[in-house]
């Protein structure tokens, strides 16, 4: 099963990149196995991963430790299972600093306050010394969050951050992530099911179905003119806030198992503009805005008005 | 649409004792604080709100799932909440849920086809042989094929379970389903679908819905109406345009501003307001306005007295002291 094929992706300093894709598209797949998270046995990862010109595939586990968190952040989904119950927030903030630099456990624990009131935490004094289960969600993520940022890493890789967070909470975190990245410089990759969030928050957005790029592209230039039909699909399919459509755009059928990828298209079972041509793979085409589809250009631009405008404005 | 009510909820309160975190003894912890509302007829009623805003226990108390601590329910003009269990049965069958996880709503050990019976086996609707084929009609009208009734519930997507979930709530021909975040555990193409499913069911059969969802784009997609919780009360209530152009309450005001958007650029960015802290916790309610601790325009009037839920204009109510987008008039 090839749950990641074929996908290249730069991140530039400062740049905020967003995956976004359905349930099994591959998107934290991808992140994991670049950061030599997915260790199992039957699990190959092949390619390059190159981090500031170093490669990262193949790095052995000692050096890879001293990347990850300190070089590399991350943030997960659930903060509850990315914080332990049993330790205090701000021992578990400090652990991860006394594990990358060489300072006391009070000064670490110093600087497990000072993030903390960072990330907005009020009263981090008395918080710092309180267990995870005492934090709301939001609250929750803000630690995760905190501890990412705690060796100033260069790469902030945010899989799914607010998900699992209500809708002001989230804005909240998005803010957070914002001011956090001008201020540490950071480059983040933020990993979504989300197109809204990638539109809040994204320089660059890539696509991804089944595993596979299917388009890459500039924010707005993905929003505004979107080249895959898959794209157009999932587009049209988000009930939007600032005007109501009589109808949802839909894509038949479900997002294929990575199982049983189809040899050509990966999309093209549920696309409704496939022809001959799609029975071979496409390959990522384009000039900046980069999309895998065989449609010309000129076919795109007629069929996407039809797709992404479906039932018009009301 | 009509102007006839099909369930009306007056004064409606659920309290649960619970021994909280940091309290010795037992405190009250008002889930439901006073919500009165009324559905009409064929239309779709949404009810948004955060998690934990109470708008699920409403639910469970609309269709006496849980009994109401006060106030009075009444579906068609007779009222719920005194009937006895077996009197209520006539009822119960009126009104069908749509539960939000897929997975755990349909017993894993049991046949979809015999999911979608169990609702009229249980109300004796009609010989076995009515009942089957009952359910391949209703399979049809969901979308499903109808050759898959034999198959168990893990052989489906997300998408096809809720369309299995539906079907069963439309066993026993309903006036009112009541939908409790039906679609936000899918896939954004499945949801679309499964939202449109709704539409065409709901047109088809004459179908009132109350619809719960904490996904701002959603609930307007779907709604005629839409009532907005915060932490137990009812903040506003409007026609769903109405609302959604201008709302009145500062916290809707907020939820909208900030509620993700697709930006290609070419629209004027919007003035975003970024609410503070967190929800209170609902057995240490705030004095006054629940939401003044968070309200960028609380005064300390807003700390004394609790603003009511008040029709300001036609059809739409607001519970504030100083509602916003009112540039015609002052109050």
């Amino acid at each position: 099963m090839h749950a990641v094929d074929g996908l290249s992706l730069s991140v530039g300093r400062k740049e905020v990149v967003g995956i976004v894709g359905e349930s099994g598209s591959g998107k934290s797949v991808s992140m994991y196995s670049m950061l030599g998270l997915l260790r199992e046995a039957n699990v190959s990862v092949t390619g390059s991963v190159k981090f500031e010109g170093r490669e990262l595939l193949g790095l052995a586990d000692r050096e890879m430790r001293v990347l990850r968190g300190r070089d590399i952040g991350m943030i997960f989904q659930d903060p509850m299972t990315a914080l332990t119950p049993v330790y205090k927030v701000g021992w578990q903030i400090a652990e991860q600093i006394r594990a990358h630099q060489d300072v006391t456990k009070a000064q670490a624990r110093q600087r497990a306050i000072e993030l903390l009131g960072e990330v907005g935490i009020p009263e981090p004094h008395r918080r710092v010394d309180q267990f995870p289960h005492e934090f709301s969600g939001g609250m929750r993520q803000r630690v995760v969050i905190a501890m990412a940022l705690s060796c100033n890493p260069k790469l902030l890789i945010a899989d799914e951050p607010t998900t699992a967070l209500d809708v002001t909470t989230q804005a909240q975190i998005l803010e957070l992530m914002g001011k956090l990245q001008d201020t540490y410089d950071s480059s983040i990759v933020l990993i979504t099911h989300d197109m809204g969030v990638i539109s809040e928050i994204a320089d660059r957005v890539v696509v991804m179905y089944a595993g596979r790029p299917a388009e890459i592209g500039d924010r707005r230039a993905v929003i505004r003119t979107p080249q895959h039909p898959y794209t157009w699909g999932l587009l049209g399919a988000v009930p939007r806030v600032e005007t109501k459509r009589s109808r949802l755009a839909t894509i038949p059928g479900t997002p294929v198992s990575p199982l049983n990828v189809p040899t050509g298209c990966a999309f093209a079972p549920r696309c409704e503009h496939r022809f001959e041509k799609c029975d071979e793979r496409p390959t990522l085409r384009g000039d900046g805005h980069l999309d895998a589809c065989w449609l010309t250009i000129e076919q795109k631009v007629h069929l996407r008005a039809g797709a992404v405008e479906t039932g018009g404005h009301a | 649409m009509s102007d006839e009510v099909l369930l009306r909820a007056t004064n409606v309160v659920k309290e649960f004792s619970l021994r909280s975190p940091g309290l010795r003894q037992r405190a009250t912890m008002r889930a439901v604080a006073d919500v009165s509302f009324e559905v009409r007829r064929g239309e779709t009623f949404g009810i948004v709100g955060e998690s934990g805003c109470g708008k699920s226990t409403l639910a469970r108390c609309l269709v006496q799932l849980m009994t109401p601590t006060s106030g009075s329910v009444t579906f068609n003009d007779v009222e719920l909440t005194t009937l006895s269990r077996r009197k209520l049965r006539p009822y119960r069958r009126q009104m069908q849920l749509v539960f939000q996880d897929p997975y755990a709503s349909l017993n894993p050990r049991r046949r979809v086809g015999d999911i979608v019976a169990e609702p009229m086996r249980v109300n004796k609707t009609g010989s076995e042989s009515e009942i089957r084929a009952r359910v391949l009609e209703l399979f049809e009208l969901v979308g499903l094929d109808t050759a898959s009734i034999q198959r168990y519930p893990h052989e489906f997507s997300g998408g096809q379970r809720q369309r299995i979930g539906i079907a069963r709530s439309l066993s026993l021909n309903p006036s009112l389903v009541v939908a409790d975040e039906p679609v936000s555990a899918l896939d954004v193409s499945v949801q679309a679908q499964v939202l449109n499913l709704m539409a065409d069911l709901q047109e088809r059969l004459g179908l009132t819905y109350l619809f719960i969802a904490h996904d701002l784009g959603v609930v307007r997609h779907v709604s005629d109406r839409v009532a907005v919780m915060y932490l137990g009360e009812i903040v506003e209530l409007a026609n769903a345009d109405d609302l959604y152009a201008a709302p009145f309450h500062p916290y809707t005001e907020a939820l909208l501003s900030v509620a993700p958007e697709l930006d290609d650029g070419t629209q004027a960015p919007r003035e975003r307001i970024v609410i503070s802290g967190d929800v209170p916790a609902p057995f240490n309610r705030p004095s006054g306005c629940t939401f003044r601790t968070r309200c960028p325009f609380a005064t300390d009037h807003c700390a004394q007295v609790a603003p009511p839920l008040v029709e300001l204009t036609p059809g739409r109510f607001v519970a504030c002291h100083y509602p916003r987008n009112r540039s015609t008039t002052s109050i």
